[in-house]
């Protein structure tokens, strides 16, 4: 029996070329630019020390919704440490992206009381709609799709948050209206 | 301070790692992620013991048990023969590439756990070693990547690493050599890098490469050198035989 693949975005090699700038571009559509000055404020929030690297790299996450190639060098330089050590701690932890994401991020609740109630034909339903697996971003960059553990809400079992928005008991039918709603929104 | 190990008297000083004194004693214990200047790995625990504590008898790990009060020791006994056994089973299962670790089963008859997934073209056992030595050197330029099963060591973005200066400590200090480098009379290659050697203005022997020694001109501030170790300790002794004629 092989280990299953983390299902989780992780960073791999295969990702270097597809992503190789800090703008992010789907389908040759430019959704993100980032300036360097940006950095220079997210870095100089933090006191120049090693402890505060974390920190910063979750402001980035927070910010872009990933950790920018660019934005990890600069905290290297500014923090004076390697980009080894920050490369390490940025695909050590699950929470961090080197991967780009896209503008929602549609978490499905995979703990056991979801799971239970179906979690996982929610995550076939959202394939469906998308055709994106967990760790995946849509073409269009509007949409990625992570899967999670627990996220203290069982008794709303199954649940799916969509950008910290929590919606419980979702049904396969609803899913695509909620979406719909979303991408309607998100139209300038 | 005695200890007893296998049986013949050993001295040793309160806290000093139970590997070295064994091993200063004459005792070979089998080790992987052990190195004398980058110790306290303590991961791969191939080098566990027996220790004999008043009426209790223990399976530590040799390379970080500080050895604190008079004890016997047993470096072959049964129980570690089989402990160590078992565990370089599962070593193996994760680096079926790697030669030592063969070497070492056979030596210790390592049972075949047929539930084991053998690792593919794996001879890496994680254990940290050159990224420590890399660390300590002060290039940093490897270090791991990713967690749990998909923990890897590498460069950052795996491509050819800014920071590193091509002196494939790494390499050297690998137990499994796992660490490819290539080298031949010019240039070295290693991390998906290619460095240029210095040869030696004497002999032509390659002395390292030119990053490498840069780096360690700018750490000591003594000028780079361009003579291999021998050349330098033969010019050194004619400095000295020159040294009181004038």
């Amino acid at each position: 029996m092989r280990p299953t693949p983390y299902p989780f975005s992780r960073w791999s090699p295969a990702d270097n070329n597809k992503f190789a700038s800090a703008e992010i571009y789907f389908e040759g559509r430019m959704l993100m630019e980032i300036m360097p000055q940006e950095f220079s404020s997210l870095l100089e929030a933090y006191p120049k020390d090693r402890r505060y690297a974390l920190a910063v790299m979750q402001d980035m996450q927070r910010q872009y919704n990933y950790v920018p190639r660019e934005g990890l060098e600069a905290l290297a330089e500014y923090i004076s440490r390697p980009v080894a050590e920050l490369f390490s701690m940025a695909t050590f932890y699950k929470s961090l992206s080197l991967k780009p994401k896209g503008v929602h991020i549609i978490k499905v609740c995979n703990g056991a009381a979801c799971h239970i109630r179906g979690a996982v034909n929610l995550v076939g339903g959202i394939k469906r709609i998308f055709g994106i697996a967990p760790g995946e971003t849509t073409e269009d960059g509007m949409f990625s799709m992570e899967l999670v553990n627990c996220m203290g809400s069982c008794a709303l079992a199954p649940v799916m948050t969509v950008d910290g928005k929590y919606y419980g008991q979702v049904k396969i039918e609803s899913l695509s209206a909620i979406f719909e709603a979303l991408r309607n929104e998100a139209k300038p | 301070m005695i200890i007893e190990i296998d049986g013949k008297a050993c001295t040793c000083s309160p806290g000093e790692y139970l590997l070295n004194i064994a091993s200063r004693n004459g005792f070979s214990i089998p080790t992987l992620c052990h190195h004398d200047g980058l110790p306290g790995q303590g991961c791969c625990r191939v080098c566990i013991v027996e220790v004999s504590l008043r009426d209790r008898k223990d399976i530590v790990t040799a390379c970080i048990y500080p050895v604190e009060q008079e004890c016997s020791v047993f470096t072959d006994s049964d129980r570690v023969k089989r402990q160590r056994g078992m565990i370089l089973a599962l070593l193996r299962a994760s680096a079926p590439e790697s030669e030592e670790i063969s070497r070492l089963c056979k030596m210790y008859d390592a049972p075949l756990y047929e539930r084991l997934t053998q690792k593919a073209n794996e001879k890496c056992i994680l254990c940290g070693l050159c990224v420590s030595a890399c660390e300590t050197l002060g290039a940093s330029a490897i270090s791991s990547v990713n967690r749990g099963v998909e923990k890897t060591v590498s460069t950052p973005y795996d491509e050819p690493a800014a920071d590193c200066i091509g002196c494939a400590s790494c390499a050297a200090v690998c137990p499994t050599g796992a660490i490819s480098v290539e080298e031949n009379n010019s240039s070295r290659a290693i991390w998906n890098r290619k460095f240029t050697l210095q040869l030696c203005r004497h002999c032509g022997k390659p002395v390292g490469t030119l990053d490498e020694l840069a780096f360690a001109a700018r750490k000591t501030g003594v000028a780079q050198t361009t003579l291999c170790e021998e050349c330098r300790r033969k010019a050194i002794a004619d400095e000295m035989i020159t040294a009181y004629e004038r």
